[in-house]
């Protein structure tokens, strides 16, 4: 659904975006991540047709970001919830929602069915005469939700969705992700929460000016941090560390207090046998744990490698 | 350039007017003052003269005096732009609604001309009611006085149709430009209102009469007033494009 090929974008002598190539399929939702000015906005942007790329190719369905007959077709297909929600306070919520629906060349009829089903959806139905600049941040935030769904878009771009919200707020609009994802729609979410790309991504994308990595964050974890098994005795003997650290299985071994810390390939398959030998050692186990990295440790990482030695 | 998309863009930033006080006030304001108090005044002033005056003293100081009027009608599509303009545009920036807008699919022109027409519309209509209100006033008097309607006569049809339009579109085009480099409503506001220096020129002369005949006058600020729209209609369109709007708009 979202293709691109070798994207770049230069502002001046600065590189912003550098031969960024991603595809991302229909239905799927996926994050990407990078620390501010890694290009995360100005490659939303390409993608958007809102400003020109320099180099490479972007495709949104069977559409390229070259023409302008292409990227007012691509506008219609895609809905775009910004950074900043920029909607207008002086007017209503529905006359917000109504004036993007012509805009977007909704008919009448399904203009209006989809205010109503988005502001009851999101819950905001009663108060869809209010005024906008009388809404908390996190309604004026669904509101804007509301409008980057009122034409039904195949593609959404949410960039920061949950940002500056409170918690309650946050989670209404993750759990709206999730809904939107179960109708299979195709999700761009730029974010910097990492737990919440976590939660919500199919496949992660680190961005810091070029593409570092792209997987799910699982395989992320795993390719960049081996598996941990943590071993918690009554006390580690000599007898224990000698018999563990002699096992095919154990690539390294760390004696922190009373805790073996192993570094396994395959925990799942030794970790029944390893506990046999530590027993028959006269080991006393208390606890058999898993160390797990997380994404944020693959996130700083990756994001520290990257960077200008 | 499909018309009915800016028009969707037009009755929506005449909706934001509507409740912006600030714009309300200025548009009833400016015509209040050009359209009915100083009319009065210059029409009380003259009439203070009457008595001293040979008739065809009066009937050549009322020509200049509606002149005068018709040419102060024009300062309000000239001024009124820089109050509006700036709030459509800058007041766009600054609820930062400027990308989702963007993001729709309208063309750049289809945009411009939307919300050109929001400041352009309510411009002109205050000025035409103004206009009217002015004229009505003007004719009372002078047939009162002289026994004859004045107005409208060669100036004011050529000052109301010809210069107003297009000095309103001129202001509309500076402000469209002028916005693009400010962040601050009242700076834009300020740069903006500037646009009206040259028309001053056109005051003075109608003042003075200096410049003999002032149809001739109105025939060639108009000239000069349509090559100076021409010009900044090419710079506004330059100017205002999704990516410099995204990236150079301060």
């Amino acid at each position: 659904m979202i293709d691109t090929e070798n994207l770049s974008r230069k502002f001046g002598n600065l590189t912003a975006v550098d031969n960024v190539t991603l595809h991302v399929d229909e239905g799927e939702v996926f994050g990407f991540l990078g620390p501010n000015g890694a290009g995360k906005t100005t490659t939303v942007r390409m993608l958007c047709c809102l400003i020109s790329k320099t180099s490479g190719k972007a495709q949104i369905g069977d559409f390229t970001v070259d023409t302008e007959a292409d990227c007012l077709k691509i506008r219609k297909l895609i809905g775009i919830l910004p950074e900043n929600v920029g909607l207008y306070d002086s007017l209503s919520a529905y006359r917000n929602l109504d004036f993007y629906g012509k805009l977007y060349e909704v008919p009448d009829d399904r203009r209006k069915e989809n205010i109503e089903r988005l502001l009851k959806l999101l819950g905001i139905w009663e108060r869809r005469e209010d005024l906008v600049g009388t809404f908390s941040k996190g309604t004026k935030q669904k509101i804007a939700i509301a409008r980057a769904l009122i034409h039904d878009p195949q593609v959404l771009f949410l960039d920061e969705p949950t940002a500056n919200l409170d918690p309650e707020a946050a989670k209404t609009v993750r759990d709206f992700v999730l809904e939107l994802k179960k109708e299979k729609r195709t999700i761009f979410l730029n974010t910097h929460n990492l737990d919440e790309a976590e939660r919500l991504c199919d496949r992660i994308g680190i961005l810091k000016t070029r593409l570092i990595a792209v997987d799910s964050p699982k395989n992320l974890e795993r390719s960049l941090y081996s598996r941990k098994t943590i071993l918690h005795l009554e006390t580690v003997t000599e007898a224990v560390s000698t018999v563990v650290k002699n096992l095919g299985f154990v690539k390294s071994m760390r004696v922190s207090e009373n805790k073996l810390i192993l570094d396994m390939d395959n925990p799942e398959r030794d970790n029944p046998e390893l506990v046999r030998l530590v027993v028959s050692a006269g080991g006393n186990i208390q606890y058999v744990t898993e160390l797990k990295s997380t994404l944020e440790d693959v996130y700083l990482k990756l994001i520290r490698e990257a960077a200008p030695k | 350039m499909r018309l009915w998309k800016s028009w969707i863009v037009t009755a929506k930033d005449l909706a934001v007017f509507k409740k912006n006080r600030y714009v309300l006030y200025s548009l009833i304001a400016l015509p209040v003052i050009m359209g009915v108090v100083l009319p009065v005044i210059f029409v009380f002033a003259l009439q203070s003269e009457a008595a001293q005056a040979t008739h065809a003293q009066l009937l050549a100081g009322a020509g200049q005096l509606g002149d005068m009027i018709s040419t102060y009608m024009i300062l309000i599509p000239a001024v009124l732009p820089s109050i509006i303009a700036s709030y459509s545009f800058v007041g766009e920036k600054i609820e930062r609604s400027l990308e989702p807008l963007l993001a729709t699919p309208t063309t750049d022109g289809e945009l411009l001309l939307g919300k050109s027409l929001a400041a352009i519309i309510p411009c002109m209509g205050v000025t035409y009611l103004a206009a009217a209100i002015s004229l009505t006033i003007f004719d009372v008097w002078s047939f009162s006085a002289l026994g004859l309607f004045l107005l409208p006569n060669v100036y004011w049809i050529l000052a109301m149709g010809v210069i107003s339009p297009l000095a309103c579109i001129m202001s509309v085009e500076a402000n469209v430009i002028v916005s693009s480099r400010m962040s601050d409503i009242r700076a834009a506001q300020q740069v903006g209102s500037l646009i009206v220096l040259p028309l001053i020129i056109l005051v003075i002369s109608t003042a003075t009469g200096a410049a003999g005949s002032n149809v001739l006058l109105a025939l060639g600020v108009s000239a000069a007033l349509a090559i100076a729209d021409v010009a900044l209609f090419y710079l506004a369109k330059a100017t205002f494009q999704r990516e410099e709007i995204l990236t150079k708009w301060k």
